[in-house]
């Protein structure tokens, strides 16, 4: 423990710096890119241009002005479809993460700090959860409730939320044996208050970690979803569709692959950095 | 070799921490073959910092950057980490201050204690097992086999403190750091202990640097005493002299503020704030002048 | 109290398969769409349905139908797979040799590259070395298997075609085995060639899984050792005259490994579960592949086994880890 905190101390607030700085630039590019997609996209992202299939990147023998990143089998154009495949990525990142760290935060929070029923339940169904392999799982829920934006967010939020509950649970459990507990509640506080007000602050540094996690982690569910095309429909430029395609025509386009990859990439490393990056500069305990 | 040689010379050794404080100012010592010297001073003083020099396993964030460890003659500063390795592993042992901490949780007392014997010193298996067993007898543990197949938790403190003195006279050292080896133990266990290293002592005629904060101990173990404070040596004399005519006025309070076994109703009073203060004053001093007089 | 703690263990366990069993079998009851419709040809009529539809139980109430279910499976009657029209049973334990081989080779991959990589950051801690192992696990961690494997694919399909990125054995490969354990029976009848072609079709998949488990293994076992590096038994093994990295391997790592175990335990779990996409990905003919076909299928029957198996899996290997924790802590053996 001593020691893993240490590190990063040691190297200064600098590196920190770098750290949060690095992948909180690329998000907000990414941002930018969704939110700005039918502006700066030099291609409208669902044309199919038979003439203009499987166009290489601009660095190879082949390409075409204005298609920069090549074209798609049925020539698409990727830098727009990954344009707006982000406005997906990112829209999914945001909902549903938070959904799920509301849910799975509430419960871990009842379940280690009220103990009893509340935690023998909660834990039992984390377990029985925990018991289905995930991706089969969200496969699985999707097929559900039917292909599309909203079943992809509920999916999500359905699985992952015992990753929260677990975590959450075990940080308040320990903040709740501590002294600064009991003298708030000899001072008056009733158990909801001092929940709220004083064991929420303590967990939160982790709470923020996991959630910057989580935003990751459901950019590649969804990704996953539209590679066994379960995500929002077939059409609709989302990275794991190109993904799905690309691999498909790997051996004749192979950049239809490639570069949502590399945005797949950046992204969860983005927000898992991230998330380390400021539990170590909100963590009281590191302060 | 016609010089008569020491076990162990500590000559000028100064110890600093990367910010350049020095925790150990200018110390010198010696042990001659068959002798027992004490190393006492409060605690924080440094002595388990010159025990830990003198076997080589200074924290790495600790320099030696000035004098000189000699182990039977042999300037350990000059020969490779590897090289001195062997040479402490073929010289020196350690009796360590925790013997719940000291022996491996997950290994069986025997080869924690034949291990060294086989793999270092390259003696056969049964060679290695038959010391071990000849060894646990000598510190009185009554059924050695047994307790070669035992794990470190099914002893109690004072049993492994035998084993790790076993442990430690079992490749025949010619000098042991016994580095505060009965203060975690409770009281009727520590008087054991300290009879047992004495006798093994006085029966191997291992030299023996012993450190403690217990002046009591010191005049019963040893024959030759080192007083620091603050990482100097206030005193260096042998023991009978200490007692009859303490040299420092720090090693005189420290005496004073021993309780007595004999008399415990004899008042007892601690070293006066007033004296520590003067003693920090003139090692600050020092300091300055040694910073003064570097490059 | 050993024997009451495994009677409590495995009692709690038969609770979460029930827990497993209930939630899977509501899930795909629940799912629009008529399988029954679904496997007729467009002509059929109105009585052909029904006929299949009470052949398949699907006419009773939900309860009646879960009850029946778990009766059938209770003795090892899973049902008859709709698409495939094969019992549930004997198609899930042909898929699962193949998902098997291809967890325990990722997982060693996984225990031995993450060994190594702790043993090298704890011999040369606090220097840049373990700055840079530090770094690298940290970034190899974040990222999912899924990730790995189309960087793989990517990289062996394209760049540099030396190994296959489909299938499980070349097709052209003729042999005859009793099992679909094509490693361990191939070793063991001495077909080597076929161990080698399905070991080239597993490399990858493997490594995809292997990567974010040898990371967090890396970081945890190193994180053991260092704490076990400063106990007095190790200073004591240095006195003694053992190297650096004999004092790890001897006296350090048996220590660390203990609370490592746990967490491996729990990953391991991880990783068969990312099997699921995995195998879809290198199109490796395991469970999880036949998994996502029954639901894109809407096999019920065979999406249910499935489920059931993986979650008998998890359960079981999480059940090995505590008895193996306890049998390897001579504390815990004794007490
Ligand atoms: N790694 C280190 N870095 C910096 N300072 C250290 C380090 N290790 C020890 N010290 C300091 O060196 C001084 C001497 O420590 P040492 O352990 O030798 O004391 P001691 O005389 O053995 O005391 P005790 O009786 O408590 O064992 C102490 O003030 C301690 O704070
Ligand atoms: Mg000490």
């Amino acid at each position: 423990m001593a020691d893993a905190t240490a590190l990063p101390r040691a190297r200064g607030p600098r590196s920190l710096n770098l750290r949060l700085w690095l992948p909180a630039a690329w998000l907000s590019l990414l941002a930018l890119a969704a939110l700005l997609a039918p502006f700066i996209a030099p291609h409208d992202p669902l044309a199919q241009d038979l003439l203009m299939e499987r166009l290489p990147p601009f660095f190879m023998a082949g390409s075409e002005p204005g298609y920069w990143l090549g074209t798609d089998s049925l020539g698409r154009d990727v830098l727009s479809r990954m344009i707006y495949g982000a406005r997906v990525a990112l829209f999914v990142a945001l909902i549903a993460a938070t959904i799920t760290c509301l849910f799975g935060s509430t419960l871990g929070l009842l379940a280690g700090y009220y103990g009893g029923w509340w935690d023998r339940v909660i834990s039992r169904l984390v377990e029985i959860w925990m018991a289905f392999p995930p991706v089969l799982f969200a496969v699985l829920l999707v097929a559900v409730m039917g292909t599309g934006l909203f079943s992809v967010i509920a999916a999500i939020a359905l699985i992952d939320w015992t990753r929260f509950a677990r975590v959450i649970r075990a940080e308040t459990m320990v903040q709740a044996r501590m002294d600064y507990v009991d003298s708030a509640r000899i001072g008056g506080a009733n158990r909801l208050t001092t929940l709220a007000g004083e064991i929420l602050p303590n967990v939160l540094p982790s709470i923020v970690a996991l959630l910057m996690l989580e935003m990751g982690i459901a950019v590649i569910v969804e990704a996953i979803l539209s590679f066994v095309n379960l995500s929002i429909s077939t059409d609709d430029p989302t990275w794991g569709s190109m993904i799905a395609e690309g691999r498909g025509a790997i051996h004749f386009a192979w950049w239809v692959l490639l570069f949502p990859l590399i945005a797949l990439f950046l992204t969860v490393l983005s927000f898992s950095t991230l998330g380390e990056g400021l539990k170590q500069r909100f963590d009281p305990v590191l302060q | 070799m016609t010089k008569h040689r020491h076990t162990l010379d500590v000559v000028d050794l100064t110890i600093e921490i990367p910010n350049g404080m020095r925790l150990l100012r200018d110390v010198s010592l010696n042990l001659e073959p068959g002798e027992v010297r004490a190393l006492v001073g409060e605690s924080g003083a440094g002595k388990s910092m010159i025990g830990k020099a003198v076997l080589g396993i200074l924290p790495s964030a600790l320099k030696i950057t000035s004098g000189e460890i000699l182990m039977e003659g042999h300037n350990l500063g000059s020969l490779s980490p590897r090289a001195r390795r062997a040479a402490v592993a073929e010289t020196a042992a350690l009796i360590p201050q925790d013997p719940l901490t000291a022996l491996n949780p997950v290994r069986k007392i025997g080869p924690q204690i034949t291990d060294p014997l086989v793999r270092i010193r390259g003696w056969s298996a049964s060679e290695a097992r038959k010391r071990a067993l000849d060894l646990l007898d000598r510190v009185h543990i009554r059924a050695p086999e047994r307790v070669m197949n035992s794990y470190p938790h099914e002893l109690s403190g004072g049993m492994r403190q035998r084993v790790l003195i076993a442990a430690a006279f079992a490749p025949s050292p010619r000098l042991i750091v016994a580095d505060e080896p009965t203060t975690a133990l409770d009281v009727t266990v520590q008087k054991q202990i300290l009879r047992l290293i004495r006798e093994l002592q006085r029966e191997t005629g291992t030299s023996v640097l012993f450190v403690t904060h217990d002046m009591g101990v010191v005049a019963k173990i040893s024959q030759k005493v080192t007083v620091l404070f603050a990482g100097k040596v206030m005193e260096d004399a042998p023991t009978r002299d200490i007692f009859t005519d303490p040299g420092h006025p720090y090693t005189r309070a420290l005496i004073a503020a021993t309780p007595s076994h004999a008399d415990p109703n004899r008042s007892f009073s601690p070293v006066p704030d007033s004296l520590i203060a003067d003693l920090h004053r003139q090692i600050a001093q020092d300091d300055s002048l040694y910073r003064g007089a570097r490059p | 109290m050993l024997i009451r703690t495994i009677l409590v263990r495995l009692l709690t366990t038969a609770v979460t398969l029930f827990g497993v069993a209930v939630v899977v079998f509501t899930l795909v009851r629940v799912a629009p769409g008529n399988p029954i419709a679904m496997m007729l040809p467009p002509g059929a009529t109105d009585e052909d349905i029904a006929n299949l539809t009470a052949l398949y139980g699907f006419d009773k109430s939900l309860p009646h139908q879960f009850v029946i279910w778990l009766g059938g499976v209770l003795q090892g009657d899973f049902g008859t797979s709709i698409t495939l029209r094969q019992p549930v049973d004997e198609l899930v334990l042909g898929r699962l040799p193949a998902t098997l081989e291809l967890s325990i080779m990722a997982l060693v991959i996984a225990l031995f590259a993450g060994g190594l990589m702790a043993v090298l950051g704890a011999r040369h801690r606090g220097g840049s070395t373990e700055v840079g192992l530090d770094l690298t696990s940290g970034a190899v961690l974040s990222i999912p298997d899924f990730l790995w494997g189309l960087l793989f694919v990517l990289i062996f399909g394209v760049f540099w075609p030396v190994l296959s990125i489909s299938g499980r054995i070349d097709p052209r490969m003729e042999f005859d085995f009793t099992t679909n354990f094509y490693v361990i029976e191939g070793i063991l009848r001495g077909r080597f060639d076929v161990v080698g072609s399905t070991l080239s079709h597993m490399l990858m998949p493997a490594m995809s899984l292997a990567l974010p488990l040898a990371a967090m293994i890396a970081q945890l076992l190193k994180q053991n050792l260092k704490e076990a590096l400063v106990q007095d038994y190790t200073t004591l093994a240095r006195v003694r005259g053992f190297s650096e990295t004999a004092v790890i391997l001897r006296e350090a790592l048996r220590n660390a490994a203990l609370p490592t175990l746990t967490l491996v335990g729990v990953q391991f779990t991880f990783l068969i579960g990312g099997t699921v996409i995995v195998e879809r990905l290198f199109a490796y003919e395991g469970l999880g592949n036949m998994a996502i076909d029954a639901v894109i299928n809407r096999d019920l029957p065979l999406i249910q086994g499935i489920v059931l198996l993986f979650a008998a899996l998890f359960i079981a290997i999480n059940l090995i880890v505590d008895l193996s924790y306890t049998l390897l802590n001579p504390r815990l053996r004794h007490g």
